[in-house]
């Protein structure tokens, strides 16, 4: 076999030294970190779909340390007058659900199109033309989406909770306070967790981004809603369902705070915590099941 | 059941079969294929539903299947990745990521066949210049025209530096002169890249004009496996000559007969000739001399790949009336 390429006599093939590759090639267990490094840049090439919710992410955390340092003083009392709590102590936990918020954008814009967007665009045959495994894929995109996710998630608690600790007023409250910081990485993890795995799961249903898109929305907002209200007024367990309550219960029992709880008064944060770990697993499974069944009929098309 | 014309002797044939069997529940897609294929640029030939994508499946290693299918000496089975790491495939749907330019989806594609990132992107370059987008390449792949996305097709198969390439249907949808562009840079890889390649069509025209092996299949069976000049000459039609002679064809056609040869005269100075298996052109020439008749020219009347492709078809039976 030749690898000197001659002239080309027409002149219309362009060929510019070429030589064949003798280097080493990638172990194939690490192709997924490709797939999860293009799904992370990808993303930040356009400011709407990812630069603007981390905005949002910078600003809900310059504001809530900005009101952890103006109003540290500040008591907040209970429906009885009682003192109950400081804003420097409410404005980490409160923050979480801003965070949520965040995070949800992020899902509409990106989460929710990761498979739904390949499988429409005949991207599987792409991936899967080449020495890339089902599992590679499944974790490099839902890796992508983790590190997406977690500046958002878990990098604001965790510089609150910093925070919260540069501002005890001695070394006996700053031990006290050290909690914050695995309780903040704990709820950022969780939150990072759901937003990188449910949408997925929901793209990964429908091979169409946009109905994909729709009907992540449709749960998150419509269901979440609609079930959070049946759980509030039946003191039931089916509120935990709704996904952004059940983080909330969820931080608000860590961080031990019981006012101004909203929708999540009422839901054991012990309920919520499994629902949330469920809603995790599921999408796991699904994403994994979908794709390991588009990954034998992906190439080739008809005969 | 061909030659090796692009390995060395005693390598490994660049695709092997062995009673390769795929069935879909009762549906048998490829049936019990037996082939040793070799070859710079191979034609894998058949009508809609032959079975030709399922064997590319089965051969790049991403469908179970029954039977032995070896490429470049490696099990599909069990080496699947392995082999998709040394062999491009360039599919006939769209096969894009939304909003990437063509470097940035060669590039990509690199990466994900293990190359380091600035092999990959050097290459990916390479590969789109080759293909001629060097001008375009940093534009969106979803503006491109049809063609473009060919060679963006071809160029994201070639990236990884594959030793062979599996085309499937490379020229569907292209206007002639693309088409000629495409065949023209399909035609030269071998020389150029040093891969060999499997290209699977129906457009027969595009196989006689830069295949030198075929491979047809009919109803999941293989009908033919070797070289083009074999399919074209697979019933001796290689012995079908067209001679021009001064004048008196008639009379050359008698002699010629009367020696055992199959004569049709074509005109008063032209005569098809079927000469017996066992008799060479020489037969032509003294038998011309001895009837004091001129020749003036003599060439081999060759089948086309689509009338060969066609007989072989033909030839083959019901699959209802098959055991």
């Amino acid at each position: 076999m030749s690898t000197t390429p001659p002239v080309s006599p027409a002149g219309t093939i362009h060929d510019l030294g070429y030589k064949r590759y003798v280097g080493t090639r990638r172990s194939a267990g690490t192709r997924w970190l490709v797939i999860a490094r293009n799904q992370i840049s990808s993303s930040w090439k356009t400011w709407w779909r990812y630069k603007s919710s981390l905005a949002l992410a910078v600003i809900v955390t310059f504001i809530a340390g900005g009101v952890m340092f103006i109003l540290s003083d500040k008591v907040i009392r209970d429906f009885a007058g009682a003192a109950a709590t400081t804003m420097s102590d409410a404005a980490l936990p409160k923050s979480i659900q801003w965070y949520t918020r965040a995070a949800f954008l992020v899902s509409l814009t990106i989460g929710a199109r990761v498979v739904a967007g390949d499988l429409q665009s005949g991207a599987f045959t792409f991936y899967f033309s080449r020495s890339v495994r089902p599992r590679d894929y499944v974790i490099g995109k839902l890796g992508g989406m983790f590190a997406l996710m977690a500046p958002i998630n878990l990098a604001g608690p965790l510089l609150l909770a910093c925070a919260r600790l540069g501002l005890s007023q001695d070394v006996d409250q700053l031990i006290g306070s050290l909690m914050l910081v695995p309780k903040a990485i704990a709820i950022g993890l969780l939150g990072t967790l759901v937003f990188a795995t449910v949408p997925v799961a929901f793209s990964a249903l429908i091979a169409n981004g946009r109905y994909a898109i729709a009907l992540w929305g449709a749960y998150y907002l419509v269901f979440g809603f609609i079930v959070s209200m049946i759980g509030r007024h039946s003191d039931s367990w089916i509120g935990a369902l709704d996904l952004a309550t059940s983080l909330d219960a969820v931080a608000l029992q860590l961080f031990d705070l019981h006012l101004f709880t909203g929708r999540a008064g009422n839901l054991d944060p012990t309920v919520a915590l499994a629902s949330i770990l469920v809603h995790i697993a599921a999408a796991i499974a699904i994403v994994g099941y979908q794709v390991r069944s588009a990954h034998g009929s992906g190439v080739g098309g008809a005969s | 059941m061909t030659e090796g014309a692009s390995l060395p002797a005693g390598s490994p044939p660049l695709i092997g079969m062995l009673g390769l069997t795929k069935r879909y529940g009762n549906i048998v897609a490829i049936d019990r294929l037996d082939a040793r294929v070799d070859g710079k640029i191979i034609g894998l030939l058949g009508p809609n539903g032959a079975g030709k994508s399922t064997l590319l499946k089965a051969l790049l290693g991403l469908i179970p299947y029954e039977g032995g299918a070896r490429v470049l000496g490696l099990e599909a089975r069990t080496h699947g990745a392995d082999i998709r790491d040394r062999v491009g495939y360039m599919p006939e749907q769209e096969a894009f990521l939304a909003g990437m330019s063509a470097v940035e989806l060669c590039t990509y594609a690199g990466e994900l066949s293990g190359l380091p990132r600035t092999e990959a992107m050097q290459r990916a370059h390479a590969a789109l210049y080759y293909a001629g987008l060097e001008e375009k390449r940093y534009q969106p792949i979803d503006g491109y025209s049809t063609g473009m996305k060919q060679r963006v097709k071809l160029a994201q198969a070639l990236v990884h530096d594959p030793e062979i390439l599996f085309l499937d249907e490379p020229t569907n949808g292209l206007d002639p002169r693309s088409r000629d562009e495409m065949l023209e840079l399909i035609a030269e890889l071998p020389a150029r890249r040093g891969c060999a390649i499997v290209l699977s069509t129906h457009l027969l025209p595009d196989v006689e004009r830069v295949c030198d092996h075929a491979v047809i299949m009919h109803q999941g069976r293989v009908r033919f496996v070797g070289s083009i000049d074999e399919l074209r000459g697979a019933r001796g039609r290689d012995t079908e000559i067209l001679v021009e002679v001064k004048a008196d064809a008639a009379r050359l056609g008698e002699v010629l007969t009367e020696a055992g040869a199959t004569c049709q005269v074509v005109s008063a100075v032209t005569l098809s000739v079927s000469l017996p298996e066992t008799a060479t052109n020489e037969l032509v020439f003294r038998r011309a001399r001895e009837a004091g008749l001129q020749i003036r020219g003599l060439g081999v009347r060759r089948e086309t790949v689509e009338a060969a492709f066609l007989r072989v078809i033909g030839d083959a039976p019901k699959k209802d009336a098959q055991p």
